[in-house]
């Protein structure tokens, strides 16, 4: 028995288009649009100066003098020589305050490979007049000036503004005898390689840019470093 | 690499002493270089030698290696529209680079209490504790706040009239690369927010080298740039 179409399913059969025509009208539009985007990312490139990248080209700038190969010879023995007497001799430290390790040389040799902490970076304002500390440990050469057994921290203004509290009048109230552990090496302008009452701590940057180690590790230095023995940070 | 490489061994100084010993004809340009860098070892601080051919950036001080990066690659970079070149110019090396303007450093925290109030008395303290919390060590380890870390891509300043851009990837070379760039860098621009830079010496490292490095580009800093094979 055949059903007959009703009124609304003979209306859509006869207002749709065929298949092919439905598929094309699709495709252009689908190619209009992205014709449209590219256009305007073509437009809104032009506006854009991104970066180019070239080979680092490199022209070597030397008088005759310099090329002379018998002039050559000398130079270099004399440039090696100079630098072989400015590198550090006997037991110096080497502080990479990134990664917070400290090696101790004797002689250019690695003899002791130690975990630190070093410092934040982060800055301490003063709400009463603005001054600032960045709390970083300094980079560059540095000599060992003293050294200490069981010393005593005179605490810096710093120490009480970072908790909120007023520096104290009376010099008494700064006097710490137990923040900087067993030993300490002063580097000069407050800089000290110390103990630390928080050894889970060592490894991270969390100093004011003092350097703080184990006390195993701190032992070790103290009874290796000099008086005048180089310390090298970076 | 062994302590005592890192300490000891500088290729230019190396090549020196073999140009010493007669096992090779001395490069003038490596030379040259040995001699700048005997210049700059005088003084305390830490620098920098850019070694292009060997693709290594070293922290020296006084002559010895402390520690050494790696380049992924060395190239020149300039803004250019996305039709058309324009030629750089060769660096004249070697040369001794000085940072003049530091990169930015808004990753540091800042502490900055309101106000500040008198040391509690010693009674009062205890009082206090004894109230709040009468079992807390004290010597309690602290929480650290994690270090904010610098970005791994970064410009400063030089004198030579360059920038030195730090960056984990170099900008891409493709007509593609350069088109979808184009397309990012327009449409800052046409929100009035696109910049323009210095032609720049790009050093593509390791994300944790660039960081590592930001903070030895301080104001002052010496890049020695090596001429010459190794």
């Amino acid at each position: 028995m055949n059903a007959e179409p009703s009124r609304g399913e003979l209306f859509s059969t006869l207002a749709a288009p065929p298949p092919r025509r439905r598929s094309l009208a699709v495709s252009l539009l689908a190619f209009g649009l992205i014709g449209l985007g590219l256009g305007a990312a073509l437009l809104v490139a032009r506006a854009g100066r991104p970066y180019r990248a070239a080979p680092f080209v490199t022209e070597t700038a030397l008088t005759p003098d310099e090329q002379d190969p018998i002039r050559v010879a000398k130079r270099a023995a004399q440039a090696a020589g100079a630098l072989e007497r400015m590198r550090p001799r006997g037991a110096y430290l080497v502080i990479d305050s990134y990664r917070n390790r400290l090696r101790l040389y004797e002689n250019g040799e690695l003899k002791h490979e130690a975990v630190c902490s070093t410092g934040t970076g982060t800055i301490l304002r003063d709400p009463r007049n603005g001054r600032e500390w960045i709390f970083d440990t300094p980079i560059g050469e540095r000599v060992i000036e003293r050294k200490v057994k069981n010393p005593v921290w005179a605490k810096p203004d710093w120490a009480f503004i970072e908790e909120g509290y007023l520096p104290p009048t009376n010099p008494e109230e700064r006097f710490d005898p137990f923040s900087l552990g067993d030993y300490a090496l002063y580097l000069g302008n407050g800089y000290i390689i110390h103990g630390t009452l928080f050894q889970t701590l060592l490894g991270r940057r969390v100093t004011h840019g003092c350097i703080r180690l184990g006390d195993e590790d701190l032992e070790l230095i103290y009874r290796n470093v000099r008086i005048g023995s180089r310390v090298y940070l970076y | 690499m062994s302590g005592l490489a890192r300490a000891f061994i500088s290729t230019s100084l190396l090549a020196a002493s073999s140009a010493l010993a007669g096992d090779i004809a001395p490069d003038p340009g490596r030379v040259a270089t040995v001699r700048l860098e005997a210049g700059i070892a005088r003084t305390p601080a830490v620098y920098l030698l850019l070694d292009p051919p060997r693709r290594v950036l070293e922290i020296k001080a006084r002559g010895a290696v402390l520690d050494s990066i790696p380049l992924l690659g060395i190239e020149v970079v300039t803004q250019q529209p996305l039709l058309g070149a324009r030629a750089t110019r060769p660096a004249t090396v070697p040369a001794v680079w000085t940072v003049v303007d530091e990169p930015s450093d808004e990753h540091r925290e800042l502490i900055a209490p309101v106000e500040l109030r008198p040391i509690p008395k010693e009674e009062e303290e205890d009082a206090a504790d004894d109230v709040a919390s009468p079992a807390v060590p004290a010597q309690a380890t602290p929480t650290p706040t994690p270090a904010p870390e610098p970005a791994a891509t970064y410009r400063a300043h030089l004198d030579a009239g360059w920038d030195l851009l730090v960056c984990e990837r170099l900008p891409p070379r493709g007509f593609a690369g350069r088109f979808v760039a184009a397309v990012r860098d327009g449409w800052v621009r046409l929100r009035g927010e696109g910049e323009d830079y210095p032609p720049a010496v790009a050093l593509a490292m390791a994300a944790e080298d660039a960081r590592r490095l930001h903070h030895l580009l301080r104001s002052g800093t010496s890049i020695l740039v090596a001429a010459g094979a190794p």
